[in-house]
């Protein structure tokens, strides 16, 4: 099993923040790690807190009435069978109907009663197939827009590749970044060393004018390639890519060692 | 909850009581919608009532599991209004609170508290956290409404986060 996971990978993914390949490595980790999961109900513990800014706000007194009529509904005792004769007939004639309406009422009732319950349950499930349709149309489509960005960027003629070079002394790896300045866009894809306990590896982006820019920050999986695509600001004119080992989960600007360095 | 269990209507009624007014605050925050809002707040405490088993207490804390399962109702609402908003799948699960949320007194103790430790934050790392925690937004989300680079906005709240969780441990 990969190193436990970190309380920022803990309080990212109880917020729910994490999606894709992240969040699937994550409730990987989580599924075979009793500690971590653990200590995911601290983080949700603490991401809870955030509820905790809004002042409490009492809700209508209504609310709780439905609630309790709710409740009393349904623990409310069945009608007594073992009524005598006498109080049946007085309970039909007290109606202003004739004994025999019992009869045909009840059983309708009772079926209107299955038939509700019938429709519910179905519309409950539709409203489930909906929203797991939904959710997985909104994943092709993601999927798609991604692919096809891929294909717009090393289709097009101004994208320009940069390997990244070794530095000396620090962790092995290869990585090369694709950049097209005009379309604002960032591809990455390389294999890198884990990164040492409490760091992470941050690429960046250093432009010919101003502070470098963050292009994401990533622990690798041992063995395993990195992959991803990044909008950058359009217009941008890079003069180096870098990656550096920062404290886990990133900095606003490197200060850490050179990992990896290309040239654009 | 063992009242619950063992059907005392009255210790129902005491829980809403004491968590009601926390739940509607956040409910009605995410939902924008106070219709919306009391129907999710009844339903909550209706499979309280129906499956308090569901709940187990061995594993964390009433109001938190509470505050997370209303949570998640309120965004799964929000999403259902608004397809376009995706987002994935809600996890419930055990939650450890680290405070007690028994009393209104603690309740109100917590809030200046919080509140103190999200104004520590720089603006765009307090507006990230509450589009993820109030929006139920993920990563590319918050980068696709604000504008900023997927990777500054995943910083930025691995900061946040980080700052939050030490500033409430300290």
């Amino acid at each position: 099993m990969s190193a436990h996971l970190t309380h920022d990978d803990l309080d990212l993914y109880a917020l729910g923040v994490m999606e894709g390949q992240e969040r699937h490595d994550i409730e990987a980790h989580l599924a075979a790690c009793p500690e971590c999961t653990q200590a995911l109900a601290q983080a949700r513990g603490r991401v809870t807190l955030l509820a905790m800014s809004l002042p409490p706000e009492a809700p209508p007194a209504h609310v709780k009435t439905r609630l309790m009529a709710q409740i009393r509904q349904e623990t409310a005792p069945a009608p007594q069978r073992n009524r005598s004769s006498t109080d049946e007939r007085s309970a039909v004639r007290g109606s202003g109907l004739p004994r025999w309406w019992s009869t045909i009422l009840v059983p309708a009732f009772g079926a209107l009663a299955v038939v509700t319950f019938v429709l519910w349950q179905q519309n409950e499930r539709l409203d489930q197939q909906l929203a797991a349709l939904h959710d997985a149309a909104t994943n092709q489509q993601a999927q798609l827009d991604t692919a096809t960005k891929l294909a717009d960027l090393i289709g097009s003629s101004d994208t320009v590749t940069v390997n990244l070079a070794q530095q000396p002394g620090q962790p092995q790896g290869a990585a090369h970044v694709m950049y097209n300045m005009k379309m604002g866009m960032l591809m990455y894809d390389g294999q890198l060393d884990a990164a040492p306990a409490g760091k992470s590896y941050q690429l960046w982006v250093v432009p010919t004018q101003g502070n470098p820019i963050s292009a994401g920050v990533f622990q690798p999986v041992p063995g395993q390639p990195d992959h991803w695509m990044m909008d950058m600001p359009k217009g941008l004119v890079p003069k180096a890519f870098a990656i550096t080992l920062e404290p886990a989960g990133g900095m606003p600007q490197p200060t850490g060692p050179k990992v990896l360095v290309g040239v654009a | 909850m063992e009242r619950v269990c063992q059907r005392d209507e009255s210790a129902l009624s005491e829980l809403y009581d004491r968590y009601a007014g926390m739940l509607t605050s956040v409910l009605t925050r995410i939902v924008r919608d106070d219709q919306a809002a009391e129907e999710i707040l009844q339903d909550v405490f209706y499979q309280l009532w129906r499956a308090p088993e569901r709940f187990d207490g061995s594993r964390g804390s009433l109001p938190g599991w509470l505050m997370v399962i209303s949570r998640n109702r309120a965004i799964s609402r929000l999403r259902k209004k608004n397809p376009a908003a995706g987002g994935e799948e809600l996890n419930e699960g055990a939650v450890a609170l680290p405070f007690n949320l028994e009393s209104e007194v603690s309740q109100k103790q917590l809030l200046g508290l919080v509140r103190g430790a999200l104004e520590t934050l720089p603006g765009e790392q307090r507006a990230a956290v509450e589009l993820a925690y109030f929006e139920g937004m993920t990563h590319s989300e918050i980068a696709a409404r604000t504008g900023d680079p997927l990777g500054t906005v995943k910083t930025r709240l691995r900061t946040a986060m980080e700052t939050l969780r030490r500033n409430l441990q300290s």
